[in-house]
């Protein structure tokens, strides 16, 4: 399991990314963050719905109330070309810290 | 006892909604997506063996309590504070240039009352008000721009979607710097006539 501080900050960039696979629902973003960590990655569920609300005043993301096929209205989340960009801005910052880890952790070729 | 058989689904969402329902900072629309939210993920747990009341159960836990719910939405439901302080600035920027554009009908006023005294004279001019007054005077219905301006400002503040924080402090130096800007020159345009008919008494 995640520390709860590299989970918040990695909500954002992960709705983003599961985003750009297409428009999707509260519920299926948890699945489907849940299904590509393997279950590593938990959410308190209720707390995506403020966060995605807030990505969508920051217009990162825009959202569609539809009837989904049980007959309920669903609440469906689609990217804005300001999220595209978002995302390559996470995509650097997180790649740079992946890289940076890799390398520190790399096992050390001592010299002889 | 109740029986598994007993329990109601519906009801035990209502009253779990009910009890997000008491805070003010939870909107309707936010509880019909929690609503699905928690029914899709029974239907899923019921498909895997739970009965409805541990599906009910699981699900709501998973979702989170009211009490760590709330304030996440008080955060981003709260009127943010700093579109009410735009609103502020407008109405006082607006308040200081209608009094501006009152300030100037001043010289107009003092050369009419000089008029009634007999101190002025249309031929030579004698008491005639100072040109850069004269032009100033002219120009005053155009201090309904700047308000018109800030306005147009404040509208795409409240209901853009811009991706950019407005800062209050940004619009209140613009502001303060115009009202600045327009005040000295029309400081200069009501003094200048004063001193000039102060010339004119009989010493």
């Amino acid at each position: 399991m995640l520390a709860k501080e590299l989970v918040a900050a990695s909500t954002v960039p992960l709705v983003l990314s599961v985003l750009t696979e297409g428009e999707n629902y509260g519920y299926a973003l948890i699945q489907r963050v849940r299904e590509l960590s393997a279950g590593k990655i938990e959410w308190t569920e209720g707390m995506l719905y403020p966060v995605l609300h807030w990505m969508e005043k920051e217009a990162l993301i825009e959202s569609e109330w539809r009837e989904a096929e049980t007959g309920r209205k669903r609440k469906y989340y689609r990217l804005r070309k300001e999220g595209r960009k978002a995302l390559q801005e996470e995509k650097q910052q997180w790649l740079t810290v992946h890289e940076t880890l890799t390398k520190l952790w790399q096992p050390q070729i001592h010299s002889t | 006892m109740a029986t598994p058989n007993s329990f109601d689904l519906n009801h035990a969402l209502h009253r779990w909604l009910a009890q997000l329902a008491q805070s003010p900072q939870v909107r309707a629309t936010d509880l019909s997506e929690l609503e699905t939210h928690v029914r899709d993920s029974v239907l899923q747990l019921h498909g895997k063996g739970l009965s409805a009341e541990e599906s009910f159960w699981v699900a709501t836990h998973r979702v989170g309590s009211p009490a760590q719910l709330e304030p996440e939405f008080a955060k981003v439901n709260r009127k943010p504070w700093h579109l009410m302080i735009h609103g502020l600035i407008l109405v006082l920027f607006g308040i200081c240039c209608w009094f501006l554009w009152g300030m100037l009908h001043l010289p107009e006023m003092m050369q009419g009352l000089l008029a009634k005294a007999g101190a002025v004279n249309q031929v030579t001019g004698y008491g005639a008000l100072p040109g850069f007054t004269q032009f100033l005077v002219t120009l005053r219905d155009y201090l309904v721009i700047p308000p018109a301006l800030a306005l147009a400002y404040c509208v795409y503040v409240w209901f853009g979607k811009s991706t950019v924080k407005n800062s209050w402090m940004g619009f209140f130096a613009v502001t303060l710097s115009t009202l600045v800007f327009l005040t000295l020159p029309i400081i200069i345009a009501i003094v200048l006539p004063v001193i000039a008919f102060m010339n004119l008494m009989p010493k």
